[in-house]
């Protein structure tokens, strides 16, 4: 059973990024403080007995199923929901190549000036909107595997699917990224 | 990086670390009041958790005090030997109604066996002779109670 202290670090540690990718998906800001919360309190409240390591699947999952249920809501109040083409084809003609990216040699954001700085964040934002504007399961998919850093079989029971389907939505969301970045002229 | 892998999956790998490095560090940027919401929300999260924890410690000492103090309590023992544990003073309650019935039974023969044996050593009582059937058996003959010798 995690300890007082354990639960409170972990917790710590996740509810910006759990946050954020509330965010990227309702794009509410309230909204998405709302889920966190409640994915807080269920966590604390179902799973209090289960050892530390198994609550970081376990947050996922109930983020990402309290998230759904907020979706589910929104349906039944509002008629102009919009679907989440969760397997929306991204068959365009546009194949990108990823040959010419290279790993960061340095740290970018050492001794940048207020300038950059600026453009530096311009560019996280640019970021978040088109991953606003994946589809939902591609962006799950590719939030899951790297930003929480889970690996495929687990972002794959985090979601419910298969682990093709996890390497599919990874790398249809990096393509789309890619090409959108690309198209604005931002190189990350 | 990863020479393993085929160019495009490595590629595709570190433009992904690249995206997810600038998604850290906005999460620096997210503002004061949604940290504090945040905040507020972990500290109702470990307010809960703090009254499971106490309610299951208060489960666990129950089931210690019912019957089971013996066996040395039951932390880290499986669910199936748990239930077994938790049946056992069902099990003492139904042994102890058994034997208590049992009892019961060899009291209530003794008593009248000794009710019995009290009205055969004792004196023929007055009301026996206004007792049609012993005046009946009075007109009986001996002989024919006995059988022939």
């Amino acid at each position: 059973m995690a300890t007082e202290k354990e639960l409170s670090d972990f917790l710590k540690s996740v509810e910006k990024r759990a946050f954020k990718r509330s965010v990227y998906h309702v794009r509410d800001e309230e909204a998405a403080l709302d889920i966190v919360q409640d994915s807080m309190m269920k966590l604390a409240e179902h799973y209090a007995d289960k050892p530390i390591h198994e609550l970081p699947m376990l947050f996922q999952r109930i983020l990402s199923n309290t998230t759904l249920d907020w979706f589910r809501r929104q349906k039944t109040k509002n008629a102009l929901f919009s679907n989440f083409n969760d397997f929306e084809s991204d068959s365009g003609s546009d194949e990108m190549d990823f040959l010419d990216i290279k790993a960061p040699e340095h740290d970018s954001l050492m001794g940048e000036s207020a300038e950059q700085n600026f453009s530096h964040t311009q560019n996280v934002l640019e970021i978040e909107e088109e991953i606003k504007k994946l589809p939902a399961r591609q962006r799950e998919a590719f939030l899951l595997r790297y930003w929480e850093e889970l690996d495929v079989s687990e972002t794959a029971s985090a979601m419910g699917c298969s682990q093709g389907s996890v390497k599919t939505h990874c790398s249809r969301a990096i393509q789309a990224l890619y090409l959108a970045l690309s198209a604005k002229g931002i190189k990350p | 990086m990863t020479q393993g892998l085929t160019p495009s999956f490595s590629s595709q790998d570190v433009f992904a670390r690249r995206i997810v490095s600038e998604l850290d560090v906005a999460l620096d940027n997210v503002p004061h009041h949604v940290s504090e919401r945040l905040r507020a929300a972990r500290v109702r999260a470990l307010s809960l958790h703090k009254q499971m924890a106490h309610t299951t410690a208060m489960t666990s000492n129950v089931q210690i005090q019912n019957g089971v103090a013996s066996l040395g309590g039951s932390s880290g023992s499986s669910p199936l030997w748990e239930k077994l544990v938790s049946m056992l003073p069902l099990l003492v309650l139904m042994l102890g109604l058994m034997l208590i019935h049992e009892l019961q039974n060899d009291f209530r023969a003794r008593e009248l066996a000794d009710v019995d044996q009290a009205l055969l050593l004792d004196d023929l009582p007055p009301d026996a002779y206004t007792d049609p059937g012993f005046l009946k058996f009075l007109s009986v003959p001996r002989s024919s109670i006995e059988g022939p010798q």
